[in-house]
């Protein structure tokens, strides 16, 4: 047998906050279907009856009133007018559109989508590129003869996947040497280069020191201030580079006369 | 041998002074001998080396004629002999001397060809004297790096 929501309603011990929580619905619109003002919309039935874990038939879709309980007072409406100063002056209230008005809202046509014409290279890649030809030790003009056109027709996106690869191979290439700018040579470097073939080698190699010694051996070391030498007796000797005046391979026998 | 490494020499022969110890010893500005031993270009004058030769005990002839063969003036002398393919003779300090085309240079040393057997390999700091001198105004200017030493 249906009975009344509020009476449901207590039954379960849940306020009205919960039931309209539950339901999706609004508390006034619950407080209405209690109150009998309104009978059940079909449509919230279903959702009322699930909210309280019953059937659709327990819910008596109108509701007796509360007994002692005094009539719902309505709020006022949006549309009546107010005491208070109206903010919006006296605008008509906007027309609310009716249930069955479905018609979805004409939108302004949005412009088609049309691709943007290539942009052209920045100066900074420009640059970029250049110096990156320059560590692989390229020139634009090769990269021209490989590519077949022209870096200027490059377009920025052309351009940028052009560095991307330049990047790649640059990450890749083995580490050049450095040189110091404006400076044809290292501190020692060809001396470094000449005592580290010497030392492949095992040639022998003679030194002239500054009083007048000589010294002849294999190199067994050698770094920016010091040469050491295995003499033909095993025994080492390290020369400070300072002492030395100059030396030279020895080519068998006693070795070239170099100075006069 | 340059001022500088000449300078350097002695400071060795002295055994463990710093430059700052000889300075504090001497009169000599804040800062120039450290410049006379390390720059490459030629540092210094006659006031300077006078107070330096009475510091050594030294002739002060035997510091003068030294900073006009600065190692600047032998890289250019090197790089000028190295470009045009032509022979130098260096002085060296042992009284000889080595004559041959610049095969290849750098601060430390000098690789000649003597056109008489292997390479020989000269150090720098034993040339005293060198013949062709480079001009000037030579290119090797641009390759010394005094051009990027920053005091």
């Amino acid at each position: 047998m249906a009975d009344n929501l509020w009476v449901l309603r207590e039954q379960k011990k849940i306020s009205v906050a919960t039931l309209a929580s539950r339901a999706g619905l609004p508390i006034g619109l619950i407080m209405e279907y209690e109150s009998g003002q309104r009978s059940i919309d079909p449509r919230h039935l279903n959702r009322i009856a699930r909210a309280l874990y019953i059937e659709e038939a327990d819910i008596k879709l109108q509701s007796d009133p509360r007994p002692g309980a005094a009539p719902l007072e309505r709020q006022p409406s949006r549309d009546a007018p107010r005491d208070m100063a109206r903010p919006y002056g006296d605008r008509p209230p906007m027309p609310r559109p009716s249930a069955g008005d479905v018609r979805p809202r004409e939108r302004p046509m949005r412009p088609r989508f049309e691709p943007r014409p290539p942009l052209p290279a920045r100066p900074s890649q420009i640059a970029h590129l250049e110096g990156l030809l320059k560590r692989l030790d390229q020139t634009v003009a090769d990269l021209e003869a490989q590519t077949g056109k022209p870096v200027s027709s490059l377009d920025r996106l052309a351009l940028s996947a052009l560095l991307k690869d330049l990047q790649a191979k640059v990450k890749d290439a083995p580490t050049p040497v450095r040189h110091r700018p404006y400076l044809p040579e290292s501190v020692d470097e060809f001396e470094a280069r000449y005592l580290a073939a010497a030392q492949a080698a095992n040639d022998h190699l003679r030194f002239t020191l500054f009083d007048g010694l000589t010294v002849e051996g294999l190199i067994i070391g050698y770094g920016p201030y010091s040469i050491t030498a295995r003499q033909a007796d095993g025994s080492e000797v390290t020369l400070n580079k300072l002492a030395l005046v100059s030396y030279t391979k020895v080519s068998g026998g006693d070795g070239p006369e170099q100075l006069q | 041998m340059s001022l500088g490494d000449y300078l350097r020499l002695l400071r060795a022969k002295r055994g463990g002074l710093t430059p700052w110890d000889i300075e504090a010893a001497t009169t000599l500005p804040k800062g120039l001998y450290r410049q006379m031993e390390q720059r490459y270009r030629a540092i210094g004058d006659d006031a300077s080396i006078e107070i330096l030769a009475e510091y050594y005990a030294v002739p002060f002839e035997d510091l003068r004629w030294r900073l006009d063969w600065s190692r600047k003036t032998l890289s250019r002398a090197l790089h000028a002999a190295a470009t045009n393919q032509t022979p130098i003779t260096l002085g060296l300090w042992n009284g000889q001397e080595a004559n041959g085309k610049v095969v290849w240079w750098d601060l430390g040393a000098v690789g000649l060809d003597t056109g008489n057997g292997p390479l020989l390999i000269v150090q720098r700091h034993a040339a005293e004297r060198w013949d062709p001198r480079a001009p000037e105004d030579s290119a090797a200017d641009a390759d010394d790096p005094d051009d990027e030493d920053q005091d």
